[in-house]
């Protein structure tokens, strides 16, 4: 693949894992993870693959594009970690009230373990 | 025969109970399109089941229970009032990049270049009619392009002031209907889905406008605050906030600038600098700090103004030091620009070309010594390219710190077009979530909260790796 093409596949694998973000479903967080890894993976080998690129405005453009859509998948996890965050408070809070210095009470983790035959 | 009298009443009771959950769900589906509804369910109650005391079990109607979630509620609503903000930043500044041609094509830029063009021939044909008359026209051309840029900018704010008076007239309209609908609820309404909706759809309406933090009290009605300390609504009772300009005071630097605005609470008290976020926080920040940035305030003349002074009062300086002839008796030159001299913020709207000055009063000799019959026709025409600080603008020459405004400008609206697709983005999460989280049970909910724990940890790892290896590209990626 030409370097540039790495550019353009990590940008779109980079949006992919923000739109995988927006849905915020539990189940689409591992994919996620995947999207990210490969835009990872995609840039990684753009940086060895460099010295092919012919030097043009264009390829500066794409990586700026890049950068504006990683820092929007890295807004889009904040402000579900932000929300998860202060909704663990209120779970704890409803689950098992306050501790003695007034905070929420830990959330108590459930460990399962399923068995089929 | 009781038993089965008893028992015709259990199966009509228990019909009954079905045809409230019937009537619940048909609710759902007609209002699965209603602004600001949350689905509701039909909980049923058992009863006692004890034949031998009379008792013939069944079920009965229990109450109608909302899945809402004030908490996901909340926090759409701080994703509205942040895409609130973006939308207005964009729309702002949209109007005010408008002002400004960063190709150099037209505007400011293309015609102090001309300027400095007609300047240079004159200098080469000092005593040119043709060349003199040029530099008038060209000169003309700048001082009109000043004055169109001001004014456009002066129209952005009176837009600006007329958009925040509307907000601040929607805000009021909005706790006003919700103070009408915490009246229903304090009249027996609470359960109402109707009014449950319409309350939340309002709320929604009324956090893209400002960061309201919204209680419910434990009669059911709902206090809303913004800037979490000033009431807009308290029960059946809504505070109207009003917007008003505030002038310089007469000790500023300069009394006559363009006004400020503020908004201020019902009880008269300002509470311009607490509201910094949604429509009502993007508009302020532009009337105040944004716009005065170019046009001026009490305080400061803008670099507009800044601009225009610098350039002409310069040009002036150099042709009034000047001859027209060397005489004898020398006749010294005159000003080619005149403007507002008693108020620094309107300078760029009110320069113009002396309406006194002929082509041939320009003045191209240079009295040295030694004199040099077009010394002053090359300064000017130097100014393009200055040398001396005295011919600059911040270390800029008058062309860069244009080009400076304008580019400003240029990366405010792009970072707000980013800021606007992110919070669409995050406005559209917050609302997912919001419909994934009602009626999940707190065993699944730890779940969840479990799930993401994980999924945070290595996505973020993932998104700082992303970060530097983004950042190494762009330094490493050649420009040209």
């Amino acid at each position: 693949m030409p370097a540039a093409g790495r550019l353009l596949t990590a940008r779109s694998e980079v949006k992919r894992a923000c739109d995988l973000l927006v849905a915020a479903n539990p189940q689409t967080w591992n994919g996620c993870q995947e999207a990210l890894e490969r835009a990872v993976s995609e840039l990684a080998s753009f940086q060895t693959e460099r010295r092919e690129l012919p030097a043009n405005a264009g390829a500066r453009t794409m990586a700026s594009a890049l950068r504006t859509e990683v820092q929007r998948a890295r807004r889009l996890l904040e402000s579900l970690a932000s929300f998860y965050r202060g909704w663990e408070r209120i779970l704890g809070t409803m689950a098992g009230g306050y501790t003695a210095s007034g905070d929420p009470a830990p959330v108590a983790r459930i460990g399962r373990l399923c068995c089929r035959g | 025969m009781s038993n089965l009298i008893s028992s015709m009443m259990t199966a009509a009771g228990a019909l009954d109970a079905y045809s409230q959950v019937l009537d619940v769900v048909q609710n759902n589906v007609s209002n699965a399109s209603t602004p600001g509804y949350a689905n509701q369910t039909q909980q049923l109650d058992a009863l006692r089941f004890d034949p031998s005391q009379g008792f013939s079990g069944g079920v009965v109607a229990g109450q109608v229970v909302s899945s809402r979630d004030e908490y996901a509620e909340q926090a759409v609503q701080q994703q509205t009032t942040l895409l609130g903000e973006a939308q207005q930043d964009v729309n702002s500044l949209t109007a005010i990049q408008q002002q400004f041609d960063v190709t150099g094509a037209s505007g400011i830029a293309s015609a102090l270049n001309n300027l400095f063009q007609a300047f240079s021939a004159w200098g080469q044909t000092p005593t040119s009619a043709v060349a003199q008359q040029n530099v008038i026209q060209q000169a003309t051309a700048v001082a009109s392009t000043f004055q169109q840029t001001a004014s456009g900018l002066a129209t952005v704010s009176q837009d600006t002031s007329q958009q925040l008076q509307q907000t601040v007239a929607d805000v009021n309209q909005m706790t006003a209907q919700l103070a009408g609908c915490n009246q229903q609820i304090m009249n027996g309404d609470r359960n109402d889905a109707g009014l449950d909706a319409q309350i939340h759809s309002t709320l929604e309406q009324l956090s893209n406008d400002g960061d309201i933090s919204v209680t419910q009290q434990s009669d059911g009605t709902y206090t809303v605050l913004l800037n979490g300390e000033t009431p807009l609504v308290i029960e059946d009772r809504s505070y109207a906030l009003s917007a008003d300009p505030v002038a310089p005071g007469p000790t500023a630097s300069n009394p006559n600038g363009p006004p400020h605005l503020s908004v201020l609470a019902a009880d008269g008290a300002d509470i311009t600098s607490r509201t910094t976020s949604g429509q009502l926080g993007s508009l302020l920040n532009l009337a105040n700090n944004v716009l005065p940035g170019y046009l001026g305030d009490g305080s400061q003349a803008g670099s507009l103004n800044t601009l225009a002074e610098s350039f002409a009062s310069n040009v002036n300086s150099l042709l009034t030091n000047g001859y027209q002839s060397d005489g004898p008796p020398p006749v010294a030159g005159v000003p080619l620009f005149t403007y507002d001299t008693t108020n620094a913020t309107n300078v760029a709207q009110s320069l113009q070309v002396s309406p006194a000055i002929a082509p041939d009063q320009l003045a191209a000799i240079s009295p040295g010594p030694p004199e040099v019959s077009n010394g002053v026709a090359l300064a000017l025409s130097g100014l393009a390219d200055p040398t001396a600080a005295s011919d600059e603008i911040d270390g800029l020459s008058y062309t860069q710190y244009y080009a400076g405004m304008a580019s400003n400008v240029g990366s405010l609206l792009d970072n707000a077009n980013n800021q606007l697709q992110t919070q669409q983005s995050a406005v559209a999460q917050a609302q997912n979530v919001r419909q994934q989280i009602s009626g999940v049970s707190l065993d699944d909910e730890a779940t969840i909260l479990i799930q993401f724990q994980r999924a945070y940890e290595a996505n973020s790892k993932l998104i700082n790796t992303l970060d530097q290896l983004t950042l190494d590209t762009i330094n490493i990626v050649p420009s040209t």
